[in-house]
């Protein structure tokens, strides 16, 4: 399927963050569908009427000419469901929310805390003798 | 005994009733999940990367009522999300108490002191406390110093107030035997009834990867915890499952036992994994391919002994099999016969 892989400049390493999906068949689109489902973050889906919807992709039911999904807009409180033939694209244009970020940040201030605790340690060992 | 006998009484009815009855998948605790968001941001944890819009959604009051009648389990669970937040939370557990509902309201206890001047003692609301270990081990958990300490005071506060206190651990590949037994033997110093125990499940979503615990692990890691028990040890939940969790016992998963209601409806197929909604518990139990969720079913289910999956298959075989009645009893009369 036709996606923008590779061509955005802010996408987040081993994220789905900034990819267009543009599906030319219905299992591309079912498929595009699903990583969106697993997705983190807000989508935005470009309808084939123009139309244009930001949210949470939050469920799904693939049954043929009846499927559909589930958003949350990021504007309103009410649920929209949108069937599966009425989509051109899906962007991953929200951030990823599970990339990690903070436990790397409080991993590597920890880490720090433990090195001083382990030159400490060593000095000590040194200072006795016994390293 | 851990777990009063009223509510004891109450689950074995409600059981036993599902038998009479021929129900061959029913839900044993509900867990309502009111919001994600969350004051804290553990490592372990998979449930709160969202976006803004969706953390800040919530369940109503009418709408959490609604699915402990639509579900009927004699126990809703309360996790989050830190439940706290929602600021209409008293309101839901009242009314869940109404209904004579065993509500565990599962909190990091960070809002817990301050808040609690809006609850009622009863014996069908505790507070199910999240303490990963002591100091170092749970604010490592919680990845903030301080928590523990805020932690103790509220539990001491809460059971000065006359209210039912539990704790609920969650164990990681680093756990300490050693120091795991100390930390049961700090919380039974301070008071509460029980404590709760479950190795934690590898959320693909969690930033921490690296510490879930596999299956032969986690057996070795809790049969050198609880092998030996000491004798003022209560826990509050099935020794079955204690005895699962130590590989003295095998079970099949029984996703259906702790279904999940929050803001997307009611997940499929447990707890923990998602892989779709349903809008009604009806439609949950009649929709979802149950069959396909499991140890050695789903690859997504490999490693996993948590339990949401597990302690109600171990009710199962205290009420199915004599064994597991036996050994049941057994236990819960002397604890340290393990």
């Amino acid at each position: 399927m036709t996606d923008t892989k590779n061509h955005s400049v802010d996408r987040v390493a081993g994220s789905l963050e900034g990819r267009v999906f543009r599906p030319a068949s219905f299992a591309e689109l079912a498929e595009a569908v699903e990583l969106a489902f697993d997705y983190r973050g807000d989508v935005t889906i470009a309808l084939k009427s123009g139309e244009s919807l930001v949210g949470y992709l939050f469920n799904r039911q693939v049954s043929g000419s009846e499927s559909s999904l589930e958003l949350f807009p990021s504007d309103s409180s009410i649920a929209q469901k949108i069937r599966y033939d009425q989509i051109a694209t899906i962007a991953f244009t929200g951030e990823d929310t599970a990339t990690g970020k903070s436990w790397e940040t409080w991993i590597s201030k920890k880490e720090s805390e433990r090195r001083a605790e382990v030159e400490r340690v060593a000095a000590d060992a040194k200072a006795r003798g016994i390293l | 005994m851990a777990v009063p006998i009223s509510q004891m009484f109450t689950v074995a009815k409600y059981v036993l009733t599902q038998k009479v009855n021929r129900v061959k998948r029913y839900p044993l605790v509900l867990m309502l999940e009111p919001l994600f968001r969350c004051n804290l941001a553990c490592a372990g944890c998979g449930k709160i990367q969202y976006p803004d819009h969706v953390l800040d959604k919530r369940l109503t009051p009418e709408e959490c009522w609604a699915a402990a009648e639509e579900c009927g389990a004699p126990i809703v669970s309360i996790p989050g999300g830190e439940p706290m937040i929602h600021p209409e939370m008293a309101s839901i557990v009242s009314g869940l108490v109404a209904q004579q509902r065993y509500v565990y309201l599962c909190t990091n206890a960070i809002l817990m002191e301050r808040k609690l001047d809006e609850y009622q003692p009863s014996k069908y609301l505790t507070f199910s406390v999240h303490m990963d270990g002591l100091k170092d081990e749970h604010d490592l958990a919680v990845c903030r110093d301080g928590v523990y300490d805020v932690a103790v005071k509220a539990i001491k506060a809460a059971l000065k107030r006359g209210h039912r206190v539990t704790t609920n651990t969650t164990l990681f590949d680093d756990a300490n035997p050693e120091r795991m037994r100390k930390f049961f033997d700090a919380m039974m110093e301070l008071g509460v009834e029980g404590m709760m125990v479950s190795p934690g499940y590898s959320y693909q979503k969690a930033p921490d990867q690296q510490h879930f615990l596999k299956r032969e692990r986690t057996r070795e890691l809790f049969s050198r915890i609880l092998g030996s028990p000491k004798k003022g040890w209560q826990f509050n939940q099935s020794p079955l499952f204690l005895d699962f969790l130590m590989g003295r016992r095998e079970y099949e998963c029984t996703p259906w036992g702790n279904p999940t209601y929050n803001v997307f409806g009611w997940q499929k197929p447990c707890y923990l994994l998602q892989e779709g909604y349903a809008k009604t518990f009806r439609e949950l139990m009649e929709s979802t391919e149950w069959d396909r969720y499991g140890t050695g079913r789903n690859e997504k289910c490999a490693d996993c002994m948590v339990h949401c999956g597990y302690e109600a298959s171990a009710v199962e075989d205290t009420f199915g099999t004599l064994s597991g009645f036996g050994r049941t009893v057994k236990l819960t009369m002397s604890p340290t016969s393990r």
